[in-house]
Parts: structure tokens; sequence; C-alpha cells
């Protein structure tokens, strides 16, 4: 019996040594292999349609997890990005984190899963920036698979839109209207795309219907900052007049906001209690620029400047 | 007038009980509630899709399993105790047999199917407060799963009653494998230039069974119902095809000799 006890704590020893050992060689090899590990990041390996047949009934599932890969994917190379970088990088401007492996991801998502909307509308958000023809023929691969999903119309409107093609973007969103289904206001921005197509009033609206309709958070975030920064410009140009009246009234260009504050009270902008100068829309304060003349936005401000 | 099956299917059931079989109910759950909540961070607002498609593919999954690894082993091991003597020694007929058995993990599945759906609805009311229209969209397809798993028992059963329960594991899971890849087999059969190779194709395609009828899981994600036409076609399906298998494996199992 005693012997047995004996027996037990050497084996269990064992496994607790040879568990300790197991994980100090895998660091070991992990540290020796990370540039192998970091040229096979890069690679699929497998594509859709293959995937697609692998897959047997799991297609939905295996979509998923290309879809949970490919924001991982986008995760990572942020988090690789700021951590190398003093700027934050920004969710519609992703051109300088090299996402080579992102269309492909989506594609096979998408493959795997035509009905699932939501990579659909990533792609739109965010590949234009580094490759338009690729978010353009996943949209087209989409609505060719879901003839019916008006969504889709909008989201590649909203590409060409971006683009400046307004003739196509307003075509894009025209088609989309006439589905069954389809919101009126898709047949409102038809007609502003043509009419107004650089307009804010026209990005405004672009913006908000896009953020009513997504179910993504990453998403929502990145059109909260697109509404704020049409915001920002609206306010900018109205302080810009209120400065502009001051000078002209003074002869010389506000020292501080304080000089201003009435004039900026009368335009119903919040204004720092402390400073009076007037706040953002992400509630920073604004900044005199060109000794006093001009308005700009805070560095630290989370709207974007471009 | 079905007292010896319904017997055997009884008996079946409780050993399936008695060997843990339904343990894999509480990984299930476990899975489930751990991916509800994890999933919300990484799907991107998805919750609701992955939930759907990540409980009814391990339904169908481990409904699959419980199928190939029971259904195999409901002969074999009666030949192997030596129990089945007994039972044959009584007025049971060899066909009886084999229906309590196959009834008998039928039964076993349908509790599988019922409890594992009934997590995945849980779940699904958990990420969305109950209002998800999902939680009970999705009954129709698990009732697909099930008559999917049924007929994955029949064939498990056939083969095993003329093979080892390796072998036949083996079969049936190449039987579920081209079940789902039936689409292949009649785009093979109608692009073959011989008349000779299109008819084995096409041969295949109809005698093997075709489980794309059955798979909705990826629609159900996206909140499709099966329309009821569907439900009956799937349902007559599967019922002839069950009947087919049985019948087959009865005709084999019949001339066996035991001795």
């Amino acid at each position: 019996m005693k012997r047995n006890h004996r027996l037990d704590a050497a084996l269990s020893l064992l496994i607790l040594l040879g568990f300790t050992a197991v994980v100090c060689l895998s660091r070991s090899m992990d540290a020796r292999h990370q540039d192998v590990f970091a040229a096979s990041e890069e690679r699929l390996y497998l594509k859709g349609t293959t995937a697609k047949r692998l897959s047997l009934a799991f297609n939905g599932l295996a979509a998923d997890w290309y879809w949970m890969r490919s924001l991982q994917y986008v995760g990572g190379k942020v988090v690789r990005y700021e951590d190398t970088h003093p700027e934050q990088a920004q969710l519609d401007d992703l051109g300088a984190l090299d996402l080579r492996l992102l269309p492909s991801l989506l594609r096979v998502a998408t493959t795997l899963d035509p009905q699932f909307m939501a990579p659909y509308e990533y792609a739109a958000m965010i590949l234009p920036t580094f490759s338009r023809d690729e978010a353009i023929s996943l949209l087209h691969d989409g609505i060719e698979q879901n003839p019916a999903a008006w969504r889709l119309y909008q989201h590649l409107g909203y590409i060409y839109w971006q683009s400046h093609d307004y003739a196509k973007a307003s075509e894009t969103y025209d088609a989309g209207a006439k589905l069954p289904g389809a919101p009126r206001w898709m047949a409102e921005m038809s007609a502003r795309t043509a009419a107004e197509g650089g307009s804010r009033q026209a990005a405004r609206e672009m913006y908000q219907h896009l953020y009513d309709e997504s179910n993504d958070d990453q998403v929502k975030q990145l059109l909260e900052r697109r509404l704020m920064q049409v915001d920002s410009f609206d306010e900018r140009d109205r302080i810009r007049r209120a400065l502009q009246n001051y000078a002209a009234r003074f002869g010389r260009c506000a020292a501080s906001w304080r000089e201003v504050a009435g004039q900026l009270q009368t335009l119903q902008l919040r204004l720092d209690p402390v400073t009076a100068a007037p706040l953002d829309p992400s509630g920073t304060p604004y900044v005199l620029t060109k000794k006093g003349c001009d308005v700009d936005l805070d560095l630290n401000s989370r709207v974007p400047y471009r | 007038m079905f007292a010896p099956t319904r017997t055997i299917a009884r008996n079946t059931f409780r050993e399936a009980v008695r060997d843990r079989v339904l343990y894999n109910l509480v990984f299930f759950a476990l899975l489930l509630i751990g991916g509800a909540i994890f999933l919300g961070e990484l799907s991107g607002g998805q919750e609701a899709k992955v939930i759907v498609d990540l409980g009814l593919s391990a339904t169908l999954l481990f409904g699959v399993f419980i199928a190939i690894f029971v259904g195999v082993g409901l002969v074999y091991k009666e030949i192997e105790r030596r129990t089945l003597y007994a039972i044959l020694s009584k007025p049971v007929g060899r066909g009886e047999f084999l229906g309590g058995k196959y009834l008998g993990l039928c039964l076993t599945l349908l509790v599988n199917v019922l409890v594992m759906g009934a997590g995945v609805s849980l779940a699904l009311a958990y990420v969305a407060g109950g209002r998800n229209p999902l939680v009970l969209h999705i009954w129709p397809t698990i009732l697909l799963i099930y008559l999917e798993l049924t007929v994955i028992t029949g064939v498990a059963l056939l083969f095993s009653s003329f093979s080892t329960p390796a072998l036949s594991a083996l079969l049936t899971f190449l039987v579920f494998i081209i079940g789902h890849l039936s689409a292949d087999l009649k785009s093979f059969a109608a692009s073959m230039g011989g008349t000779a190779t299109r008819w084995f194709f096409s041969g295949l395609y109809y005698l093997l069974p075709n489980f794309s009828h059955y798979s909705f899981i990826t629609p159900a994600a996206h909140g499709y119902v099966p329309s009821f036409a569907e439900l009956i076609m799937a349902l007559l399906y599967a019922g002839v095809y069950v009947i087919v298998l049985l019948s087959a494996a009865t005709l084999i199992f019949s001339r066996r000799n035991f001795k």
C-alpha cells in the first residue's frame, strides 16, 4: 500500500515535470520558428470553392470561422501597427497595414455562405482604401448570389460614392431601390448622389443610413466618426465666419476664444466652461490657428482629420 | 403485436443511457454556453448566426458519431456477448430484433437532438434577450437533422449486420460524406461522356442517400424556415430509405449462421 502511494507520487511528479518540459520546449520551438510562422500567416491553404466542398453540411460554421479569422487578422495587424507607430490606425484607412490576406478571407467566407451579409458590409467599409476593385468584385458576386438583397446595393453604392463615381453610385442606389422591401430613402439617395454627390448633406445621409442598418460595432464606430467629421466641417465653417467677423470689426484676429465667446454662443456651439473654446462633436476643444484667424481640430480629437 | 420490438427498443435505450452515451450532452451544453459568451466578442455582431451554425452543426456531428459508433456495435455486441442466442431462442424474429435495436437507438438520438436543440434555443435567447425569432425558427431544421440521423443509423445497422464494427463505422462515415457530396455525383454524371459511366454515377446519385435534402443549417442561421412541403418530402424520403435499409439488413442478418 505504502509502495503504491510512493508510485502514485512519483508518477504525479513525472506528469508535472513532463508538462513543464513540454511547455518550455514548445516556447523554445515557437521562438525559433517565428519567421516561418510569420511567412505562413500570409497564405491561405484553401480556395473558397474547395473549402465549401470539404465542409459538407458545415459550410455555415466554416464561413463563421473564416469571418472571425478576418476580424482577428485585421485586429492583429491594427494592434501590431499601434505598437510600432505613435498614431492610431483608423478602420477606414488601413492601407498602411498591408492587409493582403483580407480580400481572400472575406471571399472564402462569402463563398462558403453566400447569404452571409456581414463580410460584404465589412468589405465595403475596409477594402476600398487598398483594394477597391476587389471590394467591387466581392459586392457584385454578392448581388449575383442574393439578387433581392437591397443592402448589398447600398454597400456597392457607398464604394462608388467614396471613389467619387457619383453617376455609378446613383445608378446602384436606383437599382437597389427597385427591389421589394427596399426603404424609400434608397431612391432618395439615388437622386441625391446624382444631383449633389460630393455634398456634405449627401455624405451625412450616406453615413447615417449605413449606421442605422449596421449590426457591427466596429463599423458603427467608424461611421459615427465619419458623421462627427461631417458635423465638424459645418461647425468649423461657422466658427471661421465668426472669426472673420471679429477680425473685420476689430482689425485683428482673436487672441483667445474668450474674445469670440459671445458670437460662438449665438451659433449654438458647445463651449468649454473654462477656456470658452468651442467643442468638436467628440467633445475635444477646437484650437485657434494662424494667429487666431482660423480654427482647426485638436490633434487629440477623435474626429477624423481627413 | 410489436411487443418484442418495443421491449428490445426500450432495452437498447436503457443500455445507451447506462453506457453514458448521453454524457456528451453535458459537454455540448458547456460548449454552447461558453461559446455564447465568448463568440459575442469575436464575431463582430454575428452572435446569433454563429450560435445557430455552431449549435446545429454540433447537433449533427454528435448525432452522427452516436449513430455510427453506437449503431455499428448494436448487433456485434450481442453476438460477442452471446446474448443474441438467448434473445433469438425466444419467439423473437431477426427482423424484430433489428427493428428494436434501430428504434432504441433512434430514441436515444431523439433525446440527444431535443436536448441539444433546447440548448441552442436557450443560448440564442441568452444573447438576444429572448426576442430572437431564431429561437423557434431553428426547430424545423432540427427535425431535418434528426431525420438525417435516422437514415445514418439505418446505414450503420445495415453494415453492422454483416461486417466488423471498425469496417462498418468507416463505411457508414463514407456514406455520410458521399451523401453530402451528392450534388457533385450528379454533376459528374452530367459531365461524363460515356453512357455507361453516366448511368453509373446517376445510379449512385439516386441510390445513395442524398443528405443535401436535410442540409438546412446554414440557411437556418439566416432565419430560413423549411416549408411544410419540404419537411413532408424529407420525412417520406427518410421513411422509405429506412425501410429499404432495415429490409436489407434483415435479409442479410436472417441468412447469417451463428453456430
